[in-house]
Parts: C-alpha cells; structure tokens; sequence
C-alpha cells in the first residue's frame, strides 16, 4: 500500500472534468473544498477540478457580500451568490467560464513556495494553457492573467488542512459585461454608461481574442494538457470516490446552503468613496472601494490622456495593497514612467485616491 | 536584535515552523507573526482571529490570515486560553507589515500549565537554531526557483 505522503506527491494526478452540466455554486466550491481535504485526509494524489457554474456570482471569503453585490438584481436576474472559501474579490461565473479547483501539497515538487511562489507556478500553467490555444499573456503580480494590459483570468488561493492548498482559477471563454455592472455594487457602475466602458476595457475573453467561437471543452483540455507539461505528470479521469462525496454533501449541507455561511459577518468593514480633483491634466475621477484599510478596487478616469493598459497597470499595483498615503505613493512609483498621465504627477495621483477614501461612505 | 539574510527575528523569540512567533512572559506568550511572512506574504488585507476565552493547542490553526487573494494559516505556537486578541488590527491590518513584533502582535494565549508551557517551547524554533530555521525556508524557495528556470 502506498502510504497518503507519498500519493500527495505522486506524478499521476486525478482529473474530475464536467462537461455535462453547469452546476450549482454549493455543488462546484463543496467539490472544490473536498480537493485539498482529500489530499491532506484520504490520500489522494492532486486533484484538478475542471468545470461551470450556473450563471451565478461568488464573492471571496471574506468579503463583505451585501457591500459587493446588488442582492436584488441577482434575485431579479435569478443569479446566484454565494461565498468560496478562498481570498480575493467577486467574481461572475456561468456556463462560458472555466472553474478551475486544484487540491494540492504545497511541497509538490515544482510547485513553487510561499504565496508568489504558489501564485506564480500556477499563473505559468494558465498562460501556457492560453499559449496552446494561440493567446499570449503573462501574469500580473496581483494575481490576474492579462493579454495586452486587459484581464482574462482571476486566481485565488488558501493554506487548507495539514499542508495542502486550494487554488482556484475563473477563465473567461466569453463574459457578460452588461450582467456583471447590473448585479456588482461598484461605485463606478453607478455611473451606468461610464462604468461599463471601464470595464470592457479592462477585461477580455478567449473569444473576444480569438475572434471566433472557442469551446469551453478545448479550453478545458488545453489546461489539462498545460498541467501535463508544467509539472511532467500524467491526468487520470475520475470522479469524487465515496469518501469525498460524503465531504461534498456535508459542505453543501453545512456550508454552502447555509446565510450564516453566505451572509458571514467575519470580513472587514467595506467602504466606496469617490474623489474628483481638477488637475493640469483634466480632471481626475477617482472610484475607491476599500476593505478595512485596504484598496478592494480603484477605477481611475476622467479626461486626461493615458492608456487603459497603463491605467489598469496602476490600479493593478494598488489593489489588496495598504490606502495609507506612504503605501500608495510606493505603489504606483514602483510602476510608474514618465507621461503614464499625461500631464500628471503621482503626488497629485495619491492626492485624488486620498479624496476618494476621504469621502468614503460605509456600506 | 537579530537581522538573518534580511529578515528581523528577535533572540528573544520562539518561532514556530509555520511562521509564527512567541514572546513569553510567565504565562502569558503573546503571538505574531515573522517578518519573513509578512515580507513574503505582502500586504496583509485582513485577520481572522479566534474569539477571547477559546482553548487552542499547539500546532492548531487558530486563525486565518489573507495577504492578496490567499488566505494562510495563523498556527498557534503553543497550548492555552485566548486571552487578549489585538483589536487594532480591525481597523489597520498594516501594522503587521509595519511593526510585526510590536504593534502587530496578533493575540495572547494564556498557558494553563507552566510545565506544559515549557515542554512545548522545546518543539519551538530558538537561539542558534533560528538561522538554520531561515537557511532552509530560503533553500526550499530557490530550489524550486532554479528548477523553473532550467525548464
């Protein structure tokens, strides 16, 4: 009998892929939770967990759920919520995103260390994945995929039982833009017209890419395909074994049904502000959510001149970061290069991102 | 004071394998985490800490940290009762990058028994065993770093 480490550690890996059906949000995050517990607990080997929600919205564990979302739009649009059990922000999923789960040790080896390690390993596998289906992109520090300065994939994380890890990626094959201003509670999208022209220059998909349809199936296997060559492993197809479907069944039960789960009060108190500042180079419009003393978003627009990438670059660098005034100021000089703005210095920048926590509201 | 490979950790600390630290006072050993965490973790968005009065052992998860989009394990280093949890952190989760060992202390943890309390510091990291401590959690991360590169 081969004992649970070294199974933890073995080069042929479980593959659990549905392409039947998208399913529910308690169903794909309890199966998701169930990976690194299986791993930890029951001796599997890494699991990779390839499939679709229902159109439906997922905010991250400990993010403040009536802050970030329109509850009745998503009632009204029959969207669901729910909360997954790893860091970061919302996200929109449905039946033309890839959820991707993966239960792994965080000694794999080429798995690599600590949280950029971790992040890092796993971004090189996406962006191979991407590679073989003909789209270059590379990975964004704070912990998006991007193609030419525009976000194609989101991924998170957290440290589960014993030492292993679930990791979890959102791929976007194609993205409903008008769905995703209607349900989030962005300060930006209050300004409809405005805020959706934000983000459709921030995010792309395979699709957009491509310029052509693109089946979530080829999606999946050139992932499943990208793991195979990063880490020199072998997938077999299977499905959870009874042990881990009794896990899925309690988590569902106890967790992913549940409003204490959903409506969890452990988060940090959520905050939007925006600051608007007439500058030398036009005026500056700033849209800030905060996280207790951290930047969740920032939208930077007015009538200046810039780039979306550059400006995406920007705010990029101070997402999850510290809204004190030292910390912002590092972070956008650690990205910044003459003209980013045209017409506009990063003293002035921090000035309109501090008038936007300034005139804060709390949700 | 002693600065190892860049990263601060006090002589007087007891440092647990998953990063964090314990600063004894009789009974009382408050609780943080390293520096080379927080350096490596960067900026920490948000604690979840247990409540006042909760029992927890040595090597328990006792609460959840997340930097970015992870969320890590706050381990505890040894046995005993919550006694105090930093209320500040609510408010300004930064002092954990800023000030680890001071003003980022996350909790207190009241040990029960002194004998045990002593026994349990043994399994901790200390002393001249903390540079080892550092060499190796540096080793893992460059080893895998040069197997990336080479692929």
């Amino acid at each position: 009998m081969v004992s649970a480490s070294k199974k933890a550690m073995s080069r042929e890996w479980r593959l659990f892929k549905n392409l039947e059906r998208s399913v529910s949000t308690a169903e794909g995050l309890a199966v998701d939770d169930a990976l690194p517990r299986s791993v930890a607990g029951h001796g599997s080997s890494p699991i990779l967990h390839l499939y679709t929600f229902i159109p439906s919205v997922i905010v991250g564990k400990y993010q403040d759920i009536k802050a970030a979302l329109r509850l009745d739009r998503c009632r009204a649009r029959g969207v669901e919520y729910n909360r997954r059990s790893t860091g970061g922000g919302t996200v929109i999923m449905g039946p033309e995103i890839v959820a991707l789960g993966l239960g792994i040790n965080v000694d794999y080896p080429g798995l690599r260390k600590g949280v950029g390690g971790v992040f890092e390993s796993l971004s090189r596998v996406l962006i191979r994945a991407l590679d073989h289906v003909g789209i270059r992109a590379r990975f964004q520090p704070k912990n998006d995929l991007e193609v030419n300065g525009r976000k194609i994939a989101g991924l998170s994380a957290a440290a589960e039982a014993d030492t292993s890890l679930l990791f979890h990626t959102s791929l976007l094959v194609d993205f409903d833009i008008p769905l995703m201003t209607d349900i989030m509670n962005t300060p930006a999208i209050k300004l409809a017209d405005k805020g959706y022209n934000c983000f459709s220059q921030r995010m792309t998909t395979v699709r957009a890419e491509l310029g052509r349809d693109f089946g979530i199936a080829e999606m999946m296997f050139a992932i499943q395909k990208a793991f195979e060559e990063e880490f020199g492993i072998a997938f077999q197809e299977d499905s959870p074994d009874e042990w881990e479907q009794d896990v899925v069944r309690r988590l569902i039960k106890e967790r992913y049904t549940r409003e204490e789960w959903i409506f969890s009060h452990r988060h940090p108190r959520a905050r939007m502000g925006v600051g608007r500042l007439k500058t030398r180079a036009g005026l500056l419009e700033i849209y800030l959510s905060l996280s207790g003393g951290s930047i969740e978003h920032v939208l930077i627009t007015g009538d200046f001149f810039s780039t979306s990438k550059d400006l995406h670059r920007i705010e990029n660098t101070l997402k999850w970061t510290s809204a004190r005034r030292e910390s912002i100021e590092a972070n956008i000089t650690s990205v910044w290069h003459d003209d980013m703005i045209y017409g506009l210095d990063i003293s002035t920048l921090t000035e309109a991102i501090l008038l936007a926590k300034q005139n804060q509201v709390r949700l | 004071m002693a600065v190892i490979k860049g990263y601060n950790m006090p002589d007087d600390l007891y440092y647990h394998e998953e990063h964090s630290w314990a600063r004894v006072e009789g009974a009382k050993v408050t609780v943080g985490m390293t520096d080379m965490f927080q350096k490596e973790a960067g900026d920490i968005v948000f604690v979840d800490l247990p409540e006042e009065e909760d029992e927890v052992s040595q090597g328990e998860t006792c609460g959840k940290i997340q930097s970015r989009k992870w969320i890590g394990k706050l381990v505890a280093p040894v046995s005993g009762e919550i006694a105090e949890v930093n209320e500040e952190l609510e408010e300004d989760t930064s002092l954990i990058n800023s000030d680890p060992y001071g003003k980022g202390w996350i909790l207190v943890i009241e040990a029960e028994d002194e004998d045990q309390l002593q026994t349990e510091l043994k399994d901790l990291i200390h002393g001249d065993a903390v540079s080892a401590f550092i060499d190796r959690e540096i080793a893992k991360t460059e080893e895998e770093r040069a197997k990336a590169e080479q692929e």
